[in-house]
């Protein structure tokens, strides 16, 4: 059994506000992707989605998470920071935003460029490479960067 | 607000030779989805013509638990065996609609 997984939750700024931010360092393991997903649900109906579009939102993150501990830790504990919040441009266009960072050792080197969202061939369908396809399906931007020490993952929903 | 299912179950019926019905109860995330391959594998052999996966017990699926169904599909293409999908709710089949893996899993309302 894995040891509990939340080192620190910090609700910052204003938590009743729809502008709130929810931060939260983890000890990176499978099983703890139900912490995540409750922070989207807060974030969400914070953003005033609905069910379908929460389910969207809880999928993308869901899938950089998983890939994060897959990939980047190898299935090994590791520290992840998290941090979503809703940024208001010019006071009308708002923005879901959530903000992953690891300290890997291993750096993720694959490719956001070349995802496509187009019928995937049933003769060449793979179970690997589908979380991106989620995630690029899902979200209006992902962005990853290699960083000196790990790697930052940011995903965007235009609300 | 539905509380997350960290736990997946799983009821299988043989209906008749050569054909099964694996009915999944929760949530499919990389942590629940070893199980499911688990439950799944053992189902995708030689003797088969048949593995339908229901999925009306199943609220939410991510990239781990599609992978894992795509290893149905591959099983069905090598052998001619038939896989099936069946009981999507919306949120999953939204997803599947999303990738466009509705277009190449076979996927049918309610079980057959």
């Amino acid at each position: 059994m894995a040891s509990p997984c939340v080192q620190d939750v910090t609700f910052s700024e204003c938590e009743n506000s729809h502008a709130g931010k929810l931060c939260l360092q983890l000890n990176c393991n499978s099983d703890c992707v139900h912490i995540l997903r409750s922070m989207v649900a807060v974030m969400t109906v914070r953003a005033d989605m609905d069910e379908l579009q929460g389910n969207r939102v809880a999928i993308a993150v869901d899938e950089v998470y998983a890939n994060i501990a897959a990939h980047a830790y190898e299935g090994s504990p590791g520290r992840v920071e998290f941090e979503t919040e809703i940024i208001c441009h010019d006071g009308k266009n708002r923005e879901l935003v959530f903000n992953f960072r690891d300290y890997a050792a291993v750096r993720w080197t694959g490719s956001l460029e070349g995802v496509t969202t187009e019928v995937p061939d049933v003769e060449t369908l793979c179970p690997g490479g589908i979380g991106l396809k989620l995630i690029c399906s899902v979200a209006d931007y992902c962005e990853h960067e290699i960083l000196d020490d790990g790697n930052r993952w940011q995903i965007g929903f235009v609300i | 607000m539905r509380e997350t299912d960290m736990t997946l179950q799983f009821e299988l019926e043989n209906q008749e030779e050569g054909t099964a019905l694996l009915r999944v109860t929760g949530d499919i995330t990389i942590h629940t989805s070893p199980r499911l391959r688990e439950q799944l594998k053992p189902l995708l052999s030689a003797q088969m013509k048949e593995v339908q996966v229901a999925l009306d017990g199943v609220n939410f699926m991510d990239s781990s638990g599609i992978a894992t169904l795509v290893e149905g599909l591959q099983w069905g293409r090598l052998t001619g065996g038939r896989f099936v999908l069946s009981g999507l709710r919306d949120n999953v089949r939204d997803i599947f609609s999303l990738a466009k893996l509705d277009m190449v899993f076979e996927i049918v309302d309610s079980t057959v």
